[in-house]
């Protein structure tokens, strides 16, 4: 057989093979990301044909993140939670993971523990946080009082921890009532921190695959531990620190089903749980603005680009690739 | 090959099991009898109200000889976007019912039929006559019926009559006698703290129900403007947001949290510990279906011989202050509704269907139905049946719901497209003007009416 027509015949069969998966990435994301694309300059309300409005949807939006409003609220909303729980999951991931990571009785079990609440639905953890965090009854509420924490008002107060608001509060603060700092947002923040058992695992196989000779030099050359952590392992995690640091970003913004059953699909107490995923939700299904909604579906794309990139072009600074002996 | 052998014979076995499991389990497939027109009805009961639903299918189709209604549960959660696609998809179902603030964003978008284009002009008429004005406010768009209200969902105020008698107190005749109560039996946190129970608070949700008891409307439908920021909103917002100046708004949120509708919480007016005869609140404002709790609630303390408080029902109270001219049997009313989405195969057994359930040609079948599931009637008629007088001599409690449903001052959240953000935007204002009571109120209600009013132009141009 001529070798061009070998040639062809193994180019057809790898086309072949490829097109199950070709034809489900061309319906199931390029359609509706082009789709979506088109809505966004369009009014459209699912049952009726788009119809073409020009920027309209995209002034609505710059009009309601001037106001603090709608898309606004949810976007600051979206950046608070973002903003703290993504570099507190990464913190604590990697601390857990170095105190799993050392050898102790029991670490199977503590390895366990720690994983387990990843792999509970989230539908069933945001229930069970319902209650763990009641301000009357919960237990977390019970935990911090062993500490002299008072009582937190957790998923019924709209104002967070850090927030010009709670300024106000602490600035006006002069009675002995207890002093409430902790809202919605930070409940959920508190939530996620929970669920970081995945991080964790990634962060414990990376250390397990750091070499033991550099510890040793580092051992003769009188590194106490904590040098240690600085100057071992975190450098040699840092290819993983920046893998967890781009997914939990990208994570966190897409945050859906935690605040839809924790808010009963409203974002309350006071809008404090719209964050843009439900917003968008909420605009497309409930409102029926699905050409709105795709626009703030576009925007989210584009500054998840933004973010990412960024975190690639810094990622040279501070991101340390081991070369191959 | 004998592995090959033995694997097959392991996915024959599993393949075996699965379909006797199928067969066991599966629920029979209903067959459509000869002759008849099927009728597809999507609904969401589950629960004990499945049963009821059920029963009242089954009634239907034993009575017919034309159509047959074939129930399908679907889960309730976004069934817009489950509607939307079957009609667009050309398979709607011949019925659907609904319980959203959705009517007339699916009237404009014509997703759903008016039931003049089914029903005849003589039955409009009757319809007009005989059923409650709060369930034809529920059923009509511009004055045009495009659902069929089948079941009303009326607020009173619950109240723990035991404790309010110990105490020499008679329940709320007027919003005076609310606030006096309260004034008494809790006047600030640390006495509602020490005693474990406040005696009424109020709820940001409930500005919908308070707004039209102080008199006001949330919408003008002659100018087309909502009214969100009117004086008598106002005074209803600055009412409550008085009750978190009293209290303390955190303290009040901390409290409230205990409230959520989770699995297991029980109804906040009832005792929870054995022997103790208050709740939570004395007094709370909740819907008819508390009734049940407070039956169930009886009859176990009574069981097991413990003492068990009475309690009652009253309308909510209205202001008598100057200048405010309050509603009397008064309140936010929502419930269910039938309606027939575009394309529907057969529209008339749907039609047959509904006036089957709501009792228009004979009140006593639906009269069974309300009695089983302790549903409000949307006509007298049905009331009056003695199916029914019999079910409210059983539950006395119940009657209060069934008068206040008769009443011309039962307002539904306004009837317009972008209903849903309307109602969305009023609870998170009053939840704002709560957690502030500092601050006033016409400002964070003015940012709201901009905001809905904004929502309902967009949606009018749709």
């Amino acid at each position: 057989m001529p070798k061009n027509s070998n040639h062809h015949s193994e180019a057809r069969a790898g086309w072949l093979f490829s097109m199950p998966w070709i034809l489900g990435f061309l319906a199931l994301f390029v359609w509706p990301f082009t789709a979506s694309v088109w809505w966004s300059f369009c009014q459209y309300d699912l049952i009726n044909s788009p119809e073409w409005v020009g920027w309209e949807n995209y002034s609505r939006l710059t009009r309601e993140a001037r106001e603090q409003q709608g898309f606004g609220q949810a976007l600051t909303n979206t950046l608070y939670y973002s903003l703290l729980s993504v570099p507190l999951s990464v913190v604590m991931g990697i601390l857990l993971a170095v105190l799993l990571s050392a050898r102790l009785r029991g670490q199977a079990i503590y390895r366990t523990l720690i994983f387990l609440p990843s792999v509970i639905p989230v539908v069933a953890a945001s229930v069970l946080w319902l209650w763990l965090l009641d301000p009357q009854s919960g237990l977390v509420n019970y935990l911090l009082s062993w500490i002299g924490i008072p009582p937190q008002n957790w998923l019924n107060q709209a104002r967070s921890a850090f927030s010009l608001e709670t300024i106000g509060v602490l600035q006006n603060y002069t009675t002995g009532e207890p002093l409430k700092l902790l809202g919605s947002k930070d409940a959920l923040i508190l939530m996620t921190l929970w669920g970081v058992g995945n991080f964790v695992v990634i962060y414990l196989a990376a250390i397990s695959d750091i070499p033991k000779s550099l510890y040793e030099a580092a051992e003769i050359d009188g590194a106490s531990p904590g040098r240690k952590l600085l100057h071992v392992t975190l450098p040699m995690l840092s290819p993983v620190i920046f893998f967890n640091l781009v997914m939990g970003l990208i994570r966190s913004v897409q945050t859906f089903t935690s605040v839809y059953v924790l808010s009963e699909g409203t974002g309350a107490p006071g809008g404090s749980l719209r964050l843009i995923s439900l917003e968008l939700f909420l605009s497309a299904f409930s409102d029926l603005e699905m050409g709105y909604a795709s626009a703030m579906a576009l925007l989210l794309f584009i500054g998840l680009t933004l973010a990412t990139t960024i975190l690639f072009r810094t990622s040279r600074y501070w991101v340390h690739y081991r070369m191959a002996a | 090959m004998i592995r090959i052998r033995n694997g097959l014979l392991l996915i024959g076995f599993a393949c075996l099991i699965s379909g006797v499991l199928f067969g066991l389990f599966s629920k029979q497939h209903v067959t459509l009898p000869t002759g008849r027109q099927e009728v597809v009805f999507w609904h969401f009961w589950g629960g004990r109200d499945r049963s009821v639903v059920d029963h009242v299918v089954q009634q239907f189709n034993d009575s017919q000889n034309q159509f047959f209604v074939r129930a399908v549960a679907m889960p309730g959660n976004n069934l817009q976007a489950k509607l939307f696609l079957a009609v667009t998809g050309g398979d709607p179902p011949d019925l659907v019912n609904q319980d959203d603030p959705i009517l007339a964003d699916w009237a404009q978008r014509g997703v759903i039929q008016p039931i003049e284009t089914i029903a005849k002009s003589e039955e409009i008429a009757k319809l007009d006559r005989w059923m409650f004005q709060p369930a034809q406010r529920l059923s009509k768009v511009n004055n045009r019926y495009y659902a069929i209200c089948n079941g009303l969902d009326i607020r009173a105020l619950y109240y723990n009559k035991t404790l309010l008698e110990q105490e020499g107190l008679q329940p709320p005749r007027t919003l005076q006698d609310l606030d006096q109560i309260a004034a008494k039996l809790t006047p600030d946190a640390a006495t509602a703290r020490a005693m474990g129970l406040y005696a009424y608070l109020p709820d940001s949700r409930r500005l919908w129900a308070w707004g039209y008891v102080f008199g006001g409307q949330f919408y003008d439908a002659t100018k087309g403007l909502a009214q969100v920021d009117s004086g008598p909103i106002q005074q209803a917002t600055r009412w409550m947001a008085d009750y978190g100046l009293r209290y303390g708004p955190d303290n009040l949120a901390a409290f409230r949290q205990a409230d959520q509708s989770l699995p297991g919480k029980p109804f906040p007016l009832l005792p929870i510990q054995p022997e103790s005869m208050v709740g939570r609140y004395g007094l709370i404002m909740d819907g008819q279906w508390r009734t049940r709790d407070i039956v169930e609630f009886t009859s176990k303390r009574r069981e097991r011989g413990l003492p068990c408080p009475e309690f009652g029902v009253c309308p909510l109270p209205s202001p008598t202050v100057p200048m405010v001219q309050g509603r009397s049997q008064a309140g936010w009313v929502n419930g269910n509704f039938f309606v027939v989405p575009a394309g529907a195969n057969c529209p008339e057994g749907a039609w047959e269907f509904m006036q089957f359930w709501i009792g228009l040609n004979q009140p006593k079948w639906a009269a069974q139905t309300c009695a089983a599931g302790g549903w409000i009637p949307v006509s007298q008629q049905v009331v009056e049946t003695e199916t029914f007088q019999r079910f409210l001599i059983q539950n006395p409690l119940f009657a209060t719901f069934v008068e206040l449903a008769n009443s011309p001052n039962q307002f539904p959240t306004p009837v317009v497209p972008g209903a849903a953000m309307f109602k969305r935007t009023v609870e998170a204002a009053a939840y704002e003007a709560m957690s502030h009571p500092e601050e006033s109120v016409t400002p964070i209600l003015k940012q709201a009416n901009q905001r809905i009013q904004l929502r309902l132009e967009r949606a009018r141009s749709q």
